[in-house]
Formats: structure tokens, C-alpha cells, sequence
């Protein structure tokens, strides 16, 4: 347990590594830059499991609403993401209204991205089975059986480890960051 | 009297309901269309034919296209049971023309559809037999949202008939718990009782819902049930959190852009990238 890993705090789990061609020391000190000129990054990520209406704003803004934080925690991993460098040029909060990227931020190849600031190095570990997922049609579920096979993000509210018979999974956590208002965007080329 | 079930041709029917797959429109994830996987769907089909066979059968959403399923293996005579006639009221109007197309192509005259908001009074009250309805599933709003499904396919029956209710089961799960009891309770206050429960039937395209399955739930009105009078629109404080938390019923129907395009991919989708020494 930590300051940012503890029962009752909300993570977003998410496994990393290369994307869109780029190698992850690469996106990393990338989005550093942007942080320091624009003041926050968009952090792309694919994939249903965080959908940004349904999943991660409202997992956010109830944490928001108790003046509590939610980190996006991440695990490296050896990934092939061959998408195309494709530069976004839009971003909509509700996926209706739709605002210009600032020429500071490049957030590529991704269908969605994750506001974020404070992006730093930090060793830790997180049980996934002292978690919940928070939200969603799987809330509730054991986060230790939710990550498994294809999911490789998720919503999950941390708890107390569970006693019995259950299954413990834990994950190195190498990369964390703090989601901002408005925590996720859809992205568009156009 | 029902027909006999005899077996079927798996493949041959496989194969239709690959047409209608093909045929179906991409799902939207914001307002809870998920597709129901195709081994799954092909069962659900038989066995939709044969609940209600001979039977007029009002669909209350059908982003799965089940309806078009049942109507083709029919239509096919890859089963010799099936509904005498299928509406599907939907509010997205890509889903309705898809339907529409098909039955048309396919010369299948007794599959209709109607563009329909569940909000709104339900405008064909009191002339089917049987519904079926796989509605937002109602986790935030323990099961609100299923209500105002189950309550229109009610009506569509005139408070008689039977209605199939496909909604999520989960064993570690504790919300499709409250909404299998809600959905129990509000269907029993309206003169139904539960006749059958089919548990963990259905998985769906999905990659977080590698877990979550759906059940069938049968209902059936007791004899001599009295109607509750005249459809009406739903209240707009029913509507909150109807596709999930913070995410409220507001769009009346999904109108289509572009007429469905059934022979390839999007123009949107793709680009040509050209050999530089070829005209």
C-alpha cells in the first residue's frame, strides 16, 4: 500500500508499451514536454473497457465530487502496436461537441485519450485481488478476474485485501499519472 | 399446439444469420448496442421461433437483429416454425432500415419495422402475442430501464400474451441480481408471473464482457389479467442513468446519415494507397 495505492483509492489500471510505432521512453518524455508547455497531456488508449462517457468520467467525477484524485497507474509491458502515427486534431468530451487539440499536445494513432498531468516514474505494486472494478457492467467483479486475457485496462476502486479464497495477482506499477477534468475524450483525425 | 422441433441443418443456418450479421449496422457503445455472439444468436433465433410460433411477435429493440434471424430461418425453411408476424420498434433508424432492407431483398412479408422510442406512448398497443426485448440492462438504475421495455412489450400485448426478457446474469455479480428481482417485481405488479429462466445463456462482442453472460427470462399474464389503461410517455425521471451512471436516455432516435452500404467497408474506413508507376 501507498499514498496513491490504498483501500478506498480509485486507479486506472492500464498495461503500456510501444504505440502507434513509438516506443514508450519516447511517448514518455514526449508527454513530459507537453505537460510543461500546455500544462497537462493526452494520454491515447484504444479498446472498450474505458469508455470515456460511461466508464472514466463517471468513475472520475465521483472521486472529484469527494475531493479524492484518481491516478492512472501503469504497468510496462513488451506491446506491438502498429497503428499509424495518425495525429489527432480534434477532441470532444461527449463525442457530440467537438474543440481543435492545442499544437502543443500530439496524441497519435488512439481513439480516445486520458487527460493527464504529473506524469512520473514510481515503482509500486497493486494487488489486483484487493480491487474492485468500479464501474460499468462489471462492476463490483474481483479486479484480479476482470484483468485477464484480452482486457488490459480497467476502473477499479482498491480494497482491503480479501481473506479468503482469493486470488492474488499482483502487478508491478512503473509509470503513474493524475487524471484532470475532463479525465477522457473521444479523439478525431478530422 | 406448437410444431414439433426436428433437428436442423447447422451449417445452412449458420449461414443465414451470417446474412443477417452482414446486414446489421455497427453498434453504438454510448447508448448500450452490443451485438450478441453469432453461435449464441443462432440458438437464441431457433428457440425465439419456436416460443412463438404461429404467434404475432413485437420486438421492443433489436439491435441484435433476433428478429430477422427468426423471420429468415423461417422464411429459408431451415425451420418449419416461426411467428406469423415480427415488428421491431427501434429508435435507431439505421437498424430499422437494415430490417426494412432485408425483408425486402429477402421477400420476407411478414418482418416489419418501425422507428420507436420506448419513451413515447407506444403507438400499436394491444396487438401481439409475444415480445421480446434485450433493453439497456439497467445497471445503474436498478433495472428502470429494462421497466420501460418490459412495460411497452406489455402493452404491445394488450396486459396478455408472454414476453422474453434477455437480461445480464452473473454469479459474482450483485447488480443483475436487484435487476433480475426488480424486473421480477414490476412484471408481477403488472399481472405477469415468471413461466421459465434460461441462466447464462448469451456472451457478446465484448472485450471486457469475457465474464458477463445474459439470461432468458420468460413471463407470462395471468388469466383474465386487466389492462392498466392507455400507453402513456414514460416520465423523464425514469430516464436517468438508462445506458449506465450519469449517462441518461436524451436522444429520441439515431437518425442515419448515409443509406447502408451491405456490399464492403465504409468510404470512411479506408484509403487507396496507389503503385507510383501504374495509371
Amino acid at each position: 500500500m501507498s499514498d496513491i495505492i490504498h483501500p478506498g483509492a480509485g486507479v486506472l489500471y492500464m498495461k503500456v508499451g510501444t504505440h502507434a510505432k513509438e516506443g514508450l521512453a519516447e511517448i514518455i518524455e514526449r508527454k513530459r514536454r507537453e505537460i510543461d508547455q500546455a500544462g497537462f497531456a493526452m494520454w491515447g488508449y484504444g479498446g472498450s473497457t474505458c469508455y470515456p462517457t460511461s466508464m472514466v468520467q463517471p468513475f472520475a467525477r465521483a472521486f472529484a465530487a469527494k475531493n479524492e484524485p484518481i491516478h492512472l497507474v501503469m504497468h510496462k509491458m513488451n506491446s506491438r502496436h502498429y497503428a499509424e502515427q495518425v495525429r489527432a486534431a480534434r477532441f470532444s468530451v461527449d463525442g457530440q461537441k467537438w474543440e481543435t487539440i492545442p499544437e502543443a499536445i500530439n496524441v497519435l494513432g488512439s481513439r480516445f485519450a486520458l487527460m493527464i498531468k504529473d506524469l512520473r516514474e514510481h515503482e509500486d505494486e497493486l494487488d489486483l485481488g484487493a480491487t474492485r472494478v468500479a464501474v460499468g457492467r462489471n462492476e463490483g467483479r474481483l479486479g484480479s478476474r476482470y484483468v485477464q486475457g484480452q482486457a488490459d485496462k480497467a476502473c477499479l476502486i482498491v480494497t482491503e485485501p480479501e481473506l479468503v479464497n482469493a486470488e492474488h495477482k499482483k502487478v508491478k506499477i512503473d509509470l503513474v499519472a493524475e487524471l484532470i477534468d475532463p479525465y477522457a475524450v473521444f479523439l478525431s483525425e478530422r | 399446439m406448437s410444431t414439433v422441433r426436428r433437428q436442423i441443418d447447422l451449417q445452412v443456418a449458420v449461414n443465414a444469420v451470417s446474412d443477417v450479421v452482414q446486414n446489421r449496422p455497427k453498434p453504438i457503445r454510448s447508448i448500450d448496442q452490443i451485438y450478441m455472439k453469432t453461435g449464441d444468436m443462432v440458438m437464441q433465433a431457433e428457440l425465439v421461433a419456436h416460443w412463438a410460433d404461429k404467434k404475432k411477435l413485437a420486438f421492443i429493440g433489436d439491435g441484435d437483429a433476433i428478429s430477422v434471424c427468426v423471420a429468415y430461418l423461417k422464411s429459408e425453411k431451415i425451420i418449419d416454425y416461426g411467428p406469423s408476424q415480427i415488428t421491431v420498434f427501434d429508435f435507431d433508424e439505421r437498424q430499422v432500415q437494415a430490417i426494412k432492407s432485408f425483408a425486402e431483398r429477402k421477400h420476407i412479408r411478414h418482418l416489419d419495422a418501425e422507428l420507436y422510442n420506448t419513451r413515447d406512448i407506444f403507438p400499436k398497443a394491444n396487438r401481439f402475442d409475444r415480445f421480446y426485448t434485450n433493453p439497456p440492462w439497467g445497471q445503474s438504475n436498478d433495472g428502470a430501464s429494462v421497466h420501460i421495455f418490459v412495460e411497452r412489450g406489455i402493452e404491445a400485448c394488450g396486459y396478455g400474451g408472454q414476453g422474453m426478457i434477455v437480461i445480464a446474469d452473473d454469479e459474482e455479480l450483485e447488480w443483475p441480481k436487484r435487476v433480475l428481482y426488480t424486473t421480477q417485481e414490476r412484471a408481477s405488479d403488472l399481472g405477469y408471473f415468471v413461466n421459465r429462466m434460461q441462466p447464462l445463456m448469451h456472451s457478446y462482442h465484448l472485450d471486457d464482457d469475457a465474464l458477463l453472460r445474459s439470461c432468458n427470462l420468460f413471463i407470462e399474464a395471468l388469466p383474465g389479467n386487466p389492462s392498466r389503461g392507455k400507453s402513456k410517455a414514460v416520465d423523464k425521471e425514469r430516464l436517468k442513468n438508462f445506458y449506465g451512471r450519469d449517462q441518461n436516455l436524451r436522444m429520441r432516435y439515431i437518425r442515419s446519415n448515409r443509406p447502408l452500404t451491405l456490399e464492403g467497408a465504409d468510404e470512411n474506413e479506408w484509403r487507396p494507397e496507389y503503385y507510383e508507376d501504374t495509371e
